[in-house]
């Protein structure tokens, strides 16, 4: 089903509400005035896996009960080295939920559990490596049995023409990778996601674009920094929301992933429950975006944290204090009906910085949604809503560009409407001479999958 | 236009980032008897210099660098005919990889793609290179530098491994060892016996070019 409204205003979407809100795991209640923190990390490699999952789980749920924390989630996210051993992906999952259940019982917490499968394919090989696409299937049913709450993947299709085009400034290629390579993937992919999580009652939480908005912003790096410019990094989130979108057409319902920075418009759009992150965040990677980012979330995430020791603890018990501190001002905030009045301290803090932070703020995000939904296809709305995105940064005057900003956004501009008198012939016309030149491209694994 | 101008065209079509408009002048100044040497030196080079001057000032972006060079590239495609067999100079000759269990490789493809521009040969193993593919690399392309790369703190420390096996074949001081990488430190670098650590490609490439011409 595809989304043709939205279901906020700029006015009315806050941190700790949503329209749809999600009652899972033991206890929780997610999107109903209350933000919750999502504490994500990392195994050090000295450890055995087991050892070192029981060591973070332990800590992380001791640390909650000193702090007071009632509700939180907890997100594993497997390793490409994980993913080949089932028995230890069972026992793994297994065991944190037990843990997770023991605390719930005797402290009173209210916790969730997300498992986040790795995306092993190989799509240099035919049929887009069939086996290890069974393989991550078998993966979600496995986590799914043995006590995952919410579903998450951070999927890759379209990643090879992404990057052979992220480089270049290459249009096309973005357009063509967003909007239609990996939106055939996800439709494949979170069909049989969302069934499974179906058959095992619990939910289908989202598919960040991590691969692809995330890397733009990582390359873009800071303000001076001049790798690629932050305007192209802020049209690929924005056109990354309309293939993020698809996994909640297809029967998602969130929360939605912590990384994917596009969860502002999908839970415009859909009215589901979102996990973000930002400051929170810098222990994985920095971003221009620390504080806007919170303004809407519903779980507020560190993205990962390696365990390692430092001053105040282990990190990732050091990082759940962090979360701790950072949702209970929202909580307190929602609690006297300051909630609007903080959400937009946290916008005002960023919006005008830079262009990344500008089409992450509520009142943007809601023009440009709203072209997004009135499209009828992904293809259109990607490059739909890029050229709208361009226009609104172009067009303000508050926002901080640079000369050579805005001959980029002049010329994308030109090229985002060239693509749209037409786009999916220009699309299907462009793909078939990139395969020559991106290694692993075969695109016609994506039309026949 | 006179063959000087369709020169000053092709570099401004570098500069303006113009595939198609280069690609056109190119094949025009060769008709009006430019060589294709003039055509490298005074429309490649003085193009790439100016746009490497505006990447400097800020004015330009790494991708537009890259750009440019990918212009150079396939410009460098028309002259080869031309060129009756002559080998294109190249400063130096690079074996680049992610390393194994590595499957991030977009930081290695714009190091390697510098390095082309850069005027080095590059022999791009890809993402996920076990050390021994590293070394037969180095066995059979006899590089000057040997780049690795990794974004983990799991997967770096096989740039330890791919180190140590260059030293067991031998081949470790016939080459240079450049790393790099989210994960990577120079303190890393050092304490792994890497010859040079790139904290972002523009600095990666300075120093491989920089071993280079002291050679």
């Amino acid at each position: 089903m595809m989304f043709s409204h939205l279901e906020y205003t700029p006015k009315d979407i806050v941190f700790g509400f949503s329209k749809k809100p999600l009652r899972y795991g033991v206890g929780l209640e997610v999107g109903n005035g209350l933000v919750v923190p999502e504490i994500k990390y990392f195994p050090k490699v000295e450890k055995s896996v087991m050892e070192e999952y029981r060591h973070i789980t332990e800590q992380v749920l001791k640390k909650a009960v000193a702090l007071g924390t009632e509700c939180l989630q907890l997100e594993t996210e497997l390793t490409y080295m994980e993913m080949e051993d089932k028995k230890l992906v069972a026992d793994l999952i297994s065991m944190q939920k037990s843990m997770i259940e023991r605390y719930a019982k005797e402290y009173g917490l209210h916790v969730g559990y997300r498992v986040t499968v790795a995306d092993i394919r190989d799509f240099g090989k035919p049929r887009h490596d069939e086996e290890s696409f069974s393989r991550m299937m078998d993966v979600f049913e496995l986590v799914s049995s043995n006590g995952a709450d919410v579903l998450s993947i951070e999927s890759e299709g379209g990643k090879e023409l992404f990057n052979y085009s992220i480089i270049r400034q290459d249009l096309t290629g973005i357009v063509a990778s967003l909007g239609y390579l990996a939106t055939f993937d996800m439709k494949r992919l979170w069909k049989n996601i969302v069934s499974i999580a179906r058959n095992k009652s619990v939910l289908a939480g989202g598919d960040s674009a991590c691969a692809f908005a995330n890397t733009a912003m990582k390359i873009a790096g800071g303000l001076r920094d001049n790798m690629i410019p932050h305007s192209l990094a802020s049209i690929v989130r924005v056109m990354s929301a309309c293939r993020s979108l698809v996994a909640f057409e297809e029967g998602a319902t969130g929360p939605g992933k912590d990384c994917a920075y596009e969860n502002v418009y999908l839970k415009i759009i859909t009215g589901y429950p979102m996990s973000m992150e930002g400051k929170s965040s810098a222990v994985a990677h920095s971003s221009l975006v620390g504080n806007i980012i919170a303004a809407t979330c519903d779980l507020w995430s560190n993205e990962q944290v390696e365990n390692i020791k430092l001053f105040g603890g282990y990190g990732p018990e050091v990082f759940l204090e962090i979360l701790h501190y950072d949702t209970r001002l929202m909580n307190i905030a929602i609690a006297n009906g300051l909630h609007y009045c903080l959400r937009d301290l946290m916008i005002n803090s960023d919006k005008f910085s830079n262009p990344q932070a500008f089409v992450l703020s509520p009142d943007i995000v809601f023009e440009i949604a709203e072209v997004i939904v009135k499209e009828k296809d992904t293809l259109s709305r990607t490059v739909a809503s890029g050229i709208k995105a361009l226009e609104l940064m172009h067009g303000n005057e508050k926002l901080n560009l640079s000369k050579g900003e805005r001959r980029f956004i002049e010329m994308a501009k030109r090229k985002l409407e060239e693509i749209y008198s037409s786009p999916a012939q220009k699309v299907e016309n462009a793909l078939y001479q990139y395969e020559g030149k991106v290694e692993k491209l075969r695109v016609k694994d994506y039309l026949e999958a | 236009m006179s063959k000087e101008d369709l020169l000053d065209a092709i570099r401004d079509s570098i500069v303006n980032l113009d595939f198609d408009k280069s690609k056109e002048y190119t094949i025009k100044a060769l008709e009006a008897g430019a060589t294709p040497q003039e055509i490298i030196l005074k429309s490649i080079a003085q193009g790439m210099e100016i746009v490497g001057k505006k990447f400097e000032e800020s004015e330009y972006f790494l991708s537009e660098l890259i750009v440019a060079g990918e212009i150079g590239k396939e410009i460098t495609k028309i002259l080869e005919p031309y060129l009756k067999g002559a080998e294109m100079k190249k400063i130096g000759k690079v074996v680049i990889g992610t390393v194994r269990g590595d499957l991030h490789d977009i930081g290695k493809n714009i190091v390697a793609m510098m390095l082309e521009a850069a005027e080095f040969k590059v022999i791009d193993l890809g993402a996920d290179v076990p050390p021994e593919k590293f070394v037969e690399a180095v066995k059979n392309e006899r590089p000057d530098i040997v780049g690795m790369s990794a974004l983990l703190t799991v997967t770096m420390v096989e740039m330890k491994n791919v180190i140590e096996a260059l030293r067991e074949a031998g081949l470790r001081d016939s080459v240079k060892v450049i790393i790099g990488g989210a994960a990577v430190t120079e303190d890393y670098a050092k304490s792994i016996g890497a010859d040079g650590y790139g904290a972002n490609a523009v600095e990666g490439v300075r120093i491989c070019k920089q071993w280079v011409t002291q050679k």
